[in-house]
């Protein structure tokens, strides 16, 4: 075979190549075209406490019934390094929401929605937030006298939220809880208005002592995100006490934890804060002291 | 709260014998300190036993009220209880004798007598299931996680109640099946009574037994024999006996639900021995022989028989102990218009709780309509299932259609009694504090379960307030 004969063979073997796939290529845009628009199903919104991933089990009944009592992953097949790719997406997935609970912001309308007076900590950002617990704890001159300037002084009661380790928790359950808690203190003959609510952004639970001593009320009420785990990224709690001051011990605080729509659901657990504001303010006491108090009324 | 105890008494009067049992409950918060209260009873100890008598008759067809108001009397001067100090409690009359004419002007009169407090009740239904829950078949059920099904054989009825594998009572049954249908004196070993339905029973086998006559275990046995058939019948076993129908008392088991397990209580769950003993008629009845027939029968060849806590208490027991639950914490009420008694339930429809405001007014007064007898309108218990994790809307949504549907019981100023199956009592009950007219006299709770035909009594508040005592009476099931 001589050199142009040997050229001509190259030539239409690489025409016949690129013909084979000019027709894939053509065929694949066709595919391209035929996209479908369904959405993957949102892994996290499968129940853990029924998602049950033994292949033969010997009693599923029996099983299922153990992991109705635990949001603890049970039943998973597999574990340590092996993980079937569900469960370790998924663990993935809450892991993620536990994180992005703690560095996302509240959003902004949120607060401007509900009418609360808006302020900050001496914290600067969510990494000074996360290292200095301090700062977390104090207000600067400027925000003190935004307090003084807006807020009722020396009122019975003191309502604050604050972001604390959690935004997810404060937007899930703030919009509920703030009426419920108000209704429930009609029963009382209490009241608060929600321009007197004290918007905290990058607060500590000690935020709240800072506020006693500058409002000069009976009681605070502080609601605050908690640390995110991986079974809830929405878990409030509220932290009341009579006259806090700072530096105060910690068990002068009173807490109802757990609020969240798998633990005490925002509107009882409502209902329930109202009573104890109530029952606060008549026995002026807080904490450990106040069950001592309500033990000895009995 | 500190824990908190009842005081709390069950009374039993059975076809053949009466008893009394006095228990104590304890109140615990089992939630941490940190948590919002959960409130149960965390123990349940049987303080006294009484003497177990024979139900006092006046005339074969009456029940000598005052000597059961003797007994009741004697036996709490002999625990040493005063009668002031109940809080609680339910008398049932069961069997044969809840058809006795002055029955339930009986019980009427002893549940004053007995406490301030104390119920009465009656119906084959709920006797199935205080026996079951006396016998502690709940709990075997759920340890075992089994539908396990009591059979309480008395003198006059076998009461069925069957157990799922949570420990619910899914179903329940009666059957005329008992050791004292036939009578027989114990040093003659004549027949002294025969009961009208085991007349029937020996007429159409054709055989000779009637009252005065001398007898022998022999020629009992066919009878026996019918009765045992009916009891294996009673859950799915064995060739159907012509006569099941017949025994019926006022309807058997579902027969789609599975049975796995079995205990037995009542008088006759003391005679399941192997041998007949040498005295058989030592009790003057036919339940030595009716016990050892069951102990020989297909019951105990294909079904596991596990023990069970009580035999022939189980009843009374369970009237004493398992017919108080507690609701607490998360309420709100206002207290003077406890106790509160036999008020039926009203259910309104899941799929109407969740209709606008107005919507669910009307359909709450329809409702409450059907109720009026006589034209007379009188008061009812709202139940509710509720939300798990209601929003704000939700409750006040539900709160304006209660207060507005229950317009014609406000008028008459009946108390507003709202019951909720999920935990929401709380926000819901001051929802309804600030809708309804100033003062006006409420009860909100939740974690009660109670379906339409169920009846239920509101105790006096317990542990500083934070809690009501409940028993919810189940006449109709199924």
């Amino acid at each position: 075979m001589n050199e142009p004969e040997l050229k001509s063979m190259i030539q239409d073997i690489l025409a016949e190549i690129t013909d084979e796939q000019g027709k894939t290529v053509s065929s694949n845009s066709t595919d391209t075209n035929d996209v479908s628009d369904e959405v993957l199903s949102d892994i996290s919104e499968i129940d853990l406490k029924k998602q049950f991933l033994v292949p033969n089990p010997h009693d599923k009944a029996g099983y299922l019934k153990i992991k109705s009592f635990t949001p603890a992953r049970l039943g998973m097949w597999r574990t340590g390094t092996r993980y079937k790719t569900a469960s370790i997406l998924r663990f993935r997935a809450d892991h993620a929401a536990a994180q992005d609970a703690v560095f996302s912001d509240v959003d902004p309308e949120l607060p401007k929605k509900m009418g609360f007076l808006e302020t900050q900590t001496t914290c600067e950002s969510k990494d000074e937030y996360l290292t200095r617990p301090d700062r977390g704890r104090k207000f600067d001159d400027e925000m003190i006298k935004k307090i003084k300037d807006s807020v009722t002084s020396h009122p019975k009661i003191q309502m604050v939220v604050g972001d604390g380790l959690s935004s997810a928790a404060i937007e899930a359950n703030i919009p509920d809880i703030i009426p419920a808690i108000q209704q429930g203190l009609k029963v009382y003959g209490l009241s608060f208005e929600t321009k007197d609510v004290i918007f905290v952004k990058y607060a500590r639970v000690g935020a709240e002592d800072h506020i006693g001593e500058i409002t000069d009320a009976d009681v605070v009420c502080m609601l605050v995100g908690e640390r995110p785990g991986l079974v809830t990224a929405k878990s409030m709690s509220a932290y009341i006490a009579y006259k806090p001051t700072i530096g105060m011990a910690e068990s002068k605080r009173t807490v109802v934890s757990n609020i969240h729509d798998g633990g005490l659901p925002a509107v009882e657990a409502g209902a329930y804060i109202a009573e104890m504001l109530d029952k606060m303010l008549r026995l002026k006491k807080s904490g450990i002291e106040l069950k001592a108090a309500e033990n000895a009324e009995k | 709260m500190e824990d908190d105890q009842i005081l709390s008494v069950g009374i039993d009067l059975g076809t053949s014998t009466t008893q009394l049992i006095l228990s104590r409950l304890t109140v615990k918060n089992f939630a941490s300190a940190f948590s919002v209260p959960r409130i149960n009873i965390s123990k349940k100890e049987i303080i006294f036993q009484s003497d177990i008598i024979f139900t006092p008759l006046s005339s074969p067809t009456k029940i000598d009220a005052e000597a059961i108001k003797k007994f009741v009397t004697e036996q709490y001067k002999k625990a040493n209880i005063d009668k002031q100090a109940i809080q609680m409690g339910a008398v049932i009359i069961t069997g044969e004798t809840a058809r006795k004419e002055n029955s339930s002007s009986v019980t009427e009169a002893l549940s004053g007598y007995a406490g301030d407090f104390v119920v009465a009740t009656a119906g084959p239904d709920l006797e199935s299931i205080i026996a079951g829950k006396g016998a502690g078949t709940n709990i075997v059920a759920k340890r075992q996680r089994r539908s396990v099904v009591n059979i309480d054989v008395g003198g006059g009825t076998s009461n069925l109640g069957l157990f799922n594998d949570d420990g619910e009572v899914i179903d329940t049954a009666c059957f005329d099946v008992g050791g004292r249908l036939i009578r027989i004196s114990k040093e003659n070993h004549q027949i002294t009574y025969i009961s009208p339905k085991v007349e029937q029973l020996i007429k159409s086998l054709k055989i000779d037994i009637r009252v005065g006559m001398r007898v022998t275990a022999e020629q009992l046995q066919p009878v026996v024999d019918v009765l045992t058939q009916i009891l294996e019948n009673s859950i799915g076993l064995g060739n159907r006996s012509p006569y099941f129908d017949l025994f019926i008392t006022n309807h058997a088991l579902h027969p789609e639900k599975k049975i796995d397990g079995v205990t037995f209580s009542g008088g006759v769950a003391d005679c399941l021995n192997e041998e007949l003993p040498r005295d058989e008629f030592r009790f003057g009845d036919i339940g030595l022989l009716l016990g050892q027939a069951v102990r020989h029968s297909a019951i105990f060849k294909e079904k596991t028989v596990y023990p069970s806590v009580e035999t022939i208490r189980a009843t009374v027991v369970g009237a004493g102990s398992h017919t108080t639950d507690v609701t607490g914490s998360t309420i709100a009420y206002t207290a003077d218009i406890l106790p509160i008694r036999n008020l039926p339930i009203l259910k309104i429809a899941k799929s109407d709780e969740s209709l606008a405001a107005d919507a669910l007014a009307t359909s709450i007064s329809e409702k409450i309509n059907w109720y009026k007898v006589q034209n007379e309108l009188s008061n009812v218990a709202l139940a509710l299932v509720g939300r798990r994790s209601p929003s704000f809307a939700d409750i006040q949504r539900y709160a304006a259609g209660i207060v507005k549907g229950a317009q014609i019981l406000l008028v008459k100023h009946e108390p507003l009694i709202v019951m909720v199956h999920e935990d929401m009592a709380k926000a819901l009950g001051q929802s309804l504090f600030a809708l309804l007219p100033s003062k006006y006299p409420f009860v909100c709770i939740d974690s009660v379960k109670v379906e339409n035909g169920d009846y239920i009594d509101l105790g006096a508040p317990i542990a500083n307030g934070e809690v009501l005592p409940v028993i919810v009476k189940t006449l109709v099931f199924g």
